[in-house]
Order: C-alpha cells, then structure tokens, then sequence
C-alpha cells in the first residue's frame, strides 16, 4: 500500500521534471515550400526580462500581427533573460535553420557579443529589418546654472562632470564618450545597473548630467526638473521641441543609435526572409506601429535585409573603437 | 479638504462592478504567485501585462497593483510553512515564522502575518494618501553615497541576525558576500569568476540559492533527522484546530511592532533600489533590539514575525511614491507597471497625478480595498494552507522539492539556475547541521553587490575621496540617524544588564 502510493508520487515527481525541461529543447521539423508561407507556430525569444525595451517591442509585434491577422499560426512569445542578451539571443542562434524562430534586437545585441565571449556575435544572424532607432538625450538639473549645450560645455571645460549611464558597455557610455571627444572636455562616466537609481542620482543631484533615451526622462523634462541640452538623432521628437540635435551643434559623429529590428537564426532560407521583409513592411505602415514609436519617442529609421546589415556594421565598428580605446574590451 | 475629494472621486472610480472583479482577480492572482517561491511578483504583473492592452487603463492598473502587493501576502506562507522564503523579502519572515510554525503555531503565525501585511499595506496607502508629494522628496535627496549608507546599514543589521555563533554567521555572510561578486563588473565591464559561462554574466540570483539554502536544506535536514519515517506527522506539528487564532497575548505584543515598522519599511520603500528586503531586515534587527527579551527572536518570537511583514507590506506601497510622483520605477515590479503606464498611453512623470487624477486617485483607493480584499481571502485561505502540511512527510516531501524546481526554473526559464538551487540545498544542509547562517548568506548576496556598485559609484563622482558623505546634507542626516540608533541599543543593553544585576540582587 504505502510503495504504491511512493511509486505514484514518484512519478508525478519524473512528469513534473520532464515538463520543465521539455520548456528548454523545443524542436521542431520545418517543412519548407516554393514561395514560402508560415506553416507552423511562431516563436518570439525575447533576450530580456519583462517590461524592458525588447519585451515591449515583442509584445507590440505580437499584437500587430496578431491584429491584422499577417501570420496565419500561432505566435508564442518567451523571455530568455540572463548575460545582458547572451542567453536568450544564443537560443536562437542555436536554431540555425529554423525560420519559425524570431528576436528583437537593442543596444546589447551589439555590446555584449564584443564585450562577452559568446558563441555568436551580430552579424551570426539572419537580419530582417531595422524598424526603429533609440536615440539619447542629454540631461540636466534644472537646478543647476547651466541653460543650454553651450553653457555645459563652457562649464565642462573648467570642471570636467560626472555623466550618469545605464551600463558600461552600453550605448549611453558610447554616446557620452564620444560627445567628450567630439567637444573636447574631459568627463568620469558613472554607470548605473537600473534606470531607476540613475534618474535618483541626477535629482539628488550626486551626478551632473546623464545620458538617456527620453522615453525614460520625458516625464521629468516636462515637469522642468530637468533640462535637455541636446538630442542625438537626426529628427527631434515634438515633446523635445527646442532642444538641438548633435548634427546642430555641429558633433553629428557622436550620434550612435540603438537598434530597434528583428533577426531570425543563422542560415534561414532566402524564402522566408523575403517573407518577413514584406510582412515587416506591412507591420510598420501600421496606426499602431506608429503609436508604439510616439508613446516610446522611438527615432523613425526603417531598413530591410541587406541595408539593417550595413547599419549594424558600421554601429559595431563605432563600439569596436570606442570601447577598445578605453580599455572596456 | 482636496485629499478626501481626491479620495472620494478615487473611490466612486475603483468601485465599479467591473473595476472590483478585477481587483479581487489580481489579489487573488498576487497572493496565489506569491505562494509559489521563486515565482515573483514582476513575473506575474508581466505574464498579464498583455491581457489589459483591451482593458481601460484604470481597471488594468487596479488589477496590476493587486497583483505586486497581492504577492506580499503570499509571500511569506510557504516562508513560515516550509521554511522557504518565497523571494528575498521574505528571508526574515522564516527566522521566527517557521520556530512558531514548529511548535504548533502555523495558525495564529499566519493569520498574524496577513493582519500585519494588512496594517503595513493600510498604513503605507493612508501614507501616500496624505503626504505623498512630500515623500517624494526622500527620493530627490537620495543618489550614491546615501544609497550606499543604507546598504551599509542593511548590511550591519545581519550582525543582529547573527544570534548563535557570530564566527560561523561572518564566514556565512562572507560567502554571500563572495558569490554576488560573479558576473559581469559594471564600472569596467569585465566579466569575474564567470568562467566563460554565459549564464553567469549576469551574476548569481539570490532566488536559487535562497530556495536551495532554505526550502531544499531544509527537506534533507528532515530526512536527517528521521521525519520521514513518522507515518503522519507533518513538517510540522499541526493538530489542535483551536489554535488557529492568534492569542489577546500574540495581538496584544505586536500593537505597536506593527504600526511603527510600516512607518519604517514605508520610508526605506520610498528608495528605489533599496525596497523591501532591507526594510523587513531593518524592521527585525530594530524590534529585537527593542525587546526585553532579544533572546526569543529566533525561537518563535511573534514581533520577530510581524515586523518584517508590516515593513516588506509598506515598502511595497512606499515604492509606489517615486513610481507615480516622479515616474521612476524602484524595483523589477514597479519596473514593470511603468512599462504598463507607457503602453497605456500615460506619461510617468512628476505630472502624472495632475494630468491623470482619475487614474492615480483611482489606484490609491483601490489599494485600500485591494488590503481589505487580501485580508479576508488570507484569513480565509489559511486553513486549506494547513491542511497541506497536516500532510505526512513522505508525501509532502516529493512535492516540495516539485515546487522548488519549478519555481526556479519559472524565473529565467535557466536549467543553471535549477542546478545552483539544487547544490544550495546540499549546502543549506551542511550549513544547518553545522550551525552556519544560510540567510546571512542570502542577505549578503542580495546587499553585498548593492553596497559594491553604490561604493563605487560615489568614489568615480568624488574623485576617491570619501569627503563626499560628510559634504552631503542627506548623507550625514542618515549616519547620525544610524549613530542614534546604535548608540541607544548600546545603553538599552546596559541600562538592561543593571536591571537585571539589581533585580537579581533584590
């Protein structure tokens, strides 16, 4: 009676443990046809937990997608977090083939390949579409003295400032850095792990200025705790009106934007990456689209296939130098 | 008076049909996740976060925000059942939570610990309610060196953890102290002790290694001791239904551990990055160094409880502050919900309140009943709780070393972390058995890389010099605080000692 009764816990306990890892191997046969349509489910690895940039742009695709019915299967949508991106962005290099794997791509699609030893790097994987760029913006407290770009610079000179970033091999150190040498002053780069304790520092005033994406300061610059001095895309978004962009202020090179696109695995056919381009062109003529880059003051920068690898080249050589300059790599 | 329009208007919002479905749905979502270890909060917020794309704002944040502190309620019962803290706020809820549970108080344990995460979470919302606009002035004056202070603090108060031998519980906290310096370093962007692994560059979560150390040490320390041979007894003995209500002497002794620690965790709340794990390990160390009888804590001391939960409760609210008076989100949930905000189409900011009354008044009154909402269905779901481990052990065992597993692997998805959660477990027992700290490791993992990272942070802005925490006004104001507070413990003691010596003498 009692074995009985072991032998059966037993084997919910086997079940239970096989459930969990078949999570982990997730194969599937891919059958594959002359002007390639969809035939299976989609999978959408997001490389970062929830409520970050690449989770809300995956759900924002899912739900665009799904909306105007432009992938006929299923689509499941699975964070992978873990080694700024290495994980989850190594699962699906790890499913070389297969074109019913999807990812979105940052900053740190970038970054961590050159910073980390990753099986993989950025140009690894089948690229489909850049479909928007994250800009910076360079901030202020309002209760400092400094007006505008100029005064910061002319105050830069004399005391070189403390500049808050997300990260150190990041996209807020590359744009901090390059500003610094483009303008010629010296500066000590602060970098933080959470946005929320960055924009604490700079209302406590602990560091002088920071870089962000303005999504995350908006608030801020609204409510005139903060000053932006100046935007490092080429097309000011309305809600920071007034505020120059580098190319104004004559340092366009400092200029390095986040990628906002779309890969798939290593060696998808040809077919199916014809197939994502056009439905990605669909996705962003799209109200919502449009929507998602307004609410997340997204820079509007949409290039397929080919032209999102040129871009991507010429970011990661931007890094490349800078962060082999300063000794980060 | 503008607060109780506000109030009102706030409340005629939350109690719509639709609006108190959906905030029973997300207590009920919340304590249910909360219960599961490892499960956290920012999961559960983020696995719904698609499903109110179609709902009205208002309604979705209602159900949202339940959900976050929905799970401090959950959180602690399988700390007190099965010694294992569902997250690390919960770490200090076992120190007491689980000697009372093995006496034979799981009951009145319990249902104490719903009414003081009830009168934490009450008293955090009448707080944001009347003063929220000036607590946010706790975050403006709080950057690097103040944050580093406070972790300073967090990490002394693990001295007043440490009531058994205090070199085992040094070379514990060492060892936590250690493992949170795996991964990569964020001032120089190298990787340490990660071995090329990529699994390790983002460090060690304390998640595993509390579940193992706690939950996993723990059912190999009672298969040690024979518990699994006793055909029905439980992890702990549970038989008399009439103790399932707390004492007048339990209600009587927690009456003012509970308001004045909510006071406290709401406070430490209010910083973002700090939360609720400080403030239940601060609420501990400040009521053991209040009692008359500092040795019961660890024994089954029910303040030992009460405390840590009212303050991890109100640290909960409290982080709601900088999240809705300056749009900046003070951990992975209210991480989250901002994300939500900006789906939404709100603007988090220093403006949201003003721009959108309805929404925030709407939120704040909810979260008055959301705590009312949590309180009955804890009181009502403490019995099924019970009756689970009134379980024999050969069948509660399998289960929650189920439950630990996927737990873990819900986190990160990561069979890595499944396997550090299961080595924790053999060390948990080791530790046990040979009277080290498992949570002086937990908590030094947790708080050893907060302090590094704020360390460092301050040093780059002062250029190395440590001038900086006495040039600060924020700064000195905490470490004269700090300097009171032990300076007053230290005299408690004496004063207490010549009681002692004079009563014996008498």
């Amino acid at each position: 009676m009692h074995n009985a009764k072991l032998k059966k816990t037993g084997t919910t306990l086997a079940t239970a443990i096989a459930v969990a890892a078949a999570g982990l191997s997730l194969t599937t046969s891919h059958a594959m046809a002359d002007g390639w349509e969809p035939e299976e489910q989609l999978n959408i690895t997001i490389a970062f937990g929830p409520g970050g940039g690449n989770d809300v742009l995956s759900r924002t695709l899912i739900d665009i997608l799904e909306k105007y019915e432009l992938y006929p299967e299923n689509i499941v949508a699975t964070n992978r977090p873990g080694g700024s991106g290495a994980v989850g962005w190594g699962y699906v290099f790890n499913q070389e083939g297969n074109p019913y794997h999807l990812s979105t791509t940052s900053g740190s699609f970038i970054a961590t390949p050159l910073q980390a030893d990753t099986p993989w790097d950025t140009m690894s994987f089948t690229h489909i579409a850049l479909m928007a760029a994250d800009d910076q913006v360079l901030v202020v407290n309002s209760e400092s003295d400094i007006q505008d770009f100029d005064d910061y610079l002319e105050w830069a000179r004399e005391n070189p400032p403390a500049v808050g970033g997300i990260g150190s091999v990041n996209n807020d150190f590359i744009v901090a850095q390059l500003l610094s040498q483009e303008a010629g002053y010296d500066y000590d780069y602060v970098p933080f792990n959470q946005q929320g304790e960055l924009t604490t520092a700079l209302l406590s005033r602990s560091i002088d200025a920071m870089v962000a994406t303005p999504g995350s300061v908006i608030g801020l610059i609204e409510s005139g705790d903060f000053r932006a001095l100046a935007f490092s895309g080429e097309t000011v978004p309305d809600a920071l009106e007034g505020v120059p962009s580098f190319a104004e202020l004559g340092y366009g090179d400092a200029a390095v934007a986040m990628p906002r696109g779309l890969i798939m695995p290593p060696g998808v056919p040809e077919e199916a990456r014809e197939w994502w381009i056009d439905t990605i062109a669909q996705v962003v003529e799209t109200p919502e689209w449009a929507e998602y880059v307004e609410a997340n003051f997204l820079t509007e920068n949409v290039q397929f296939g080919d032209d999102f690898t040129d871009f991507l080249e010429s970011t990661i050589n931007n890094f490349e130098t800078i962060l082999t300059e300063t000794g980060a790599i | 008076m503008e607060i109780f329009d506000n109030l009102l208007m706030g409340l005629s919002i939350a109690i719509t049909p639709m609006n108190l479905l959906y905030l029973l749905l997300g207590a009920a979502i919340g304590m249910m996740i909360g219960a599961i270890p490892g499960f956290g909060p920012s999961a559960g917020i983020a696995i719904l976060l698609p499903v109110t794309f179609s709902m009205d704002p208002i309604s979705a944040v209602m159900m949202l925000a339940a959900i976050y502190y929905g799970a401090m309620y959950g959180g602690t019962i399988t700390a007190i059942l099965l010694n294992t803290p569902g997250d690390s706020t919960t770490v200090a809820s076992t120190f007491d939570g689980f000697p009372l549970a093995k006496q034979g108080r799981a009951g009145p344990a319990l249902v104490m610990q719903a009414c003081a995460s009830f009168t934490g979470g009450t008293i955090g919302v009448i707080l944001i309610t009347l003063l929220a606009p000036m607590f946010a002035m706790v975050t403006r004056s709080f950057g690097p060196p103040e944050f580093f202070l406070l972790c300073l603090m967090g990490i002394l108060t693990l001295v007043a953890l440490m009531s058994g031998n205090w070199i085992l519980g040094l070379v514990s906290a060492l060892i936590g102290f250690a493992l949170g310096t795996v991964g990569v370093d964020l001032e120089t962007g190298h990787q340490r002790f990660t071995f090329g692994s990529t699994e390790l560059i983002g460090g060690i979560h304390f998640i595993p290694v509390a579940i193992g150390l706690f939950g996993i040490g723990e059912l190999f320390h009672a298969f040690y001791s024979g518990a699994h041979k006793s055909g029905t007894g439980g992890i702990v003995q549970y038989q008399n239904e009439e103790r399932f209500w707390p004492t007048k002497k339990d209600l009587r002794e927690s009456k003012f551990t509970m308001p004045r620690n909510a006071v406290l965790g709401f406070c430490i709340g209010l910083i973002p990055g700090a939360g609720a794990t400080i403030a239940s390990l601060m609420a501990y160390s400040l009521e053991k160094s209040l009692s008359n009888t500092p040795r019961k804590f660890g024994q089954g001391e029910m303040r030992g409880l009460t405390a840590p939960e009212s303050a991890n409760n109100a640290a909960s609210s409290g982080a709601m502050v900088p999240l809705l008076t300056l749009g900046i989100p003070g951990s992975a949930s209210t991480a989250v919900l901002l994300a939500a905000f900006i789906m939404w189409g709100l603007r988090p900011g220093p403006l949201l309140m003003a721009d959108n009354p309805e929404f925030a008044w709407g939120l704040i009154s909810s979260m008055y009943l959301g705590n009312m909402a949590l309180l009955v269905i804890s009181i009502f779901a403490i019995p099924l709780f019970v009756y689970i481990i009134k379980a024999p052990y050969r069948i509660l065992a399998p289960l929650v070393l189920v439950v630990c597993v996927m737990g873990t692997f819900s986190v990160n998805a990561s069979m890595i972390e499944v396997f550090i959660m299961l080595g924790a477990g053999v060390i948990g027992f080791l530790m046990k058995r040979f009277g080290f700290s498992p949570a002086a490791v937990v908590l030094a993992l947790v708080l050893g890389p907060m302090a590094e990272e704020s360390l460092r942070q301050t040093l780059i802005i002062s250029r190395g010099s440590f001038d900086i925490f006495f040039l600060r006004p924020s700064s000195v104001y905490i470490m004269v605080f700090f300097a009171a507070v032990i300076l007053s413990g230290i005299l408690l003691n004496a004063y207490r000692k010549k009681a002692n010596i004079q009563g014996a003498q008498a």
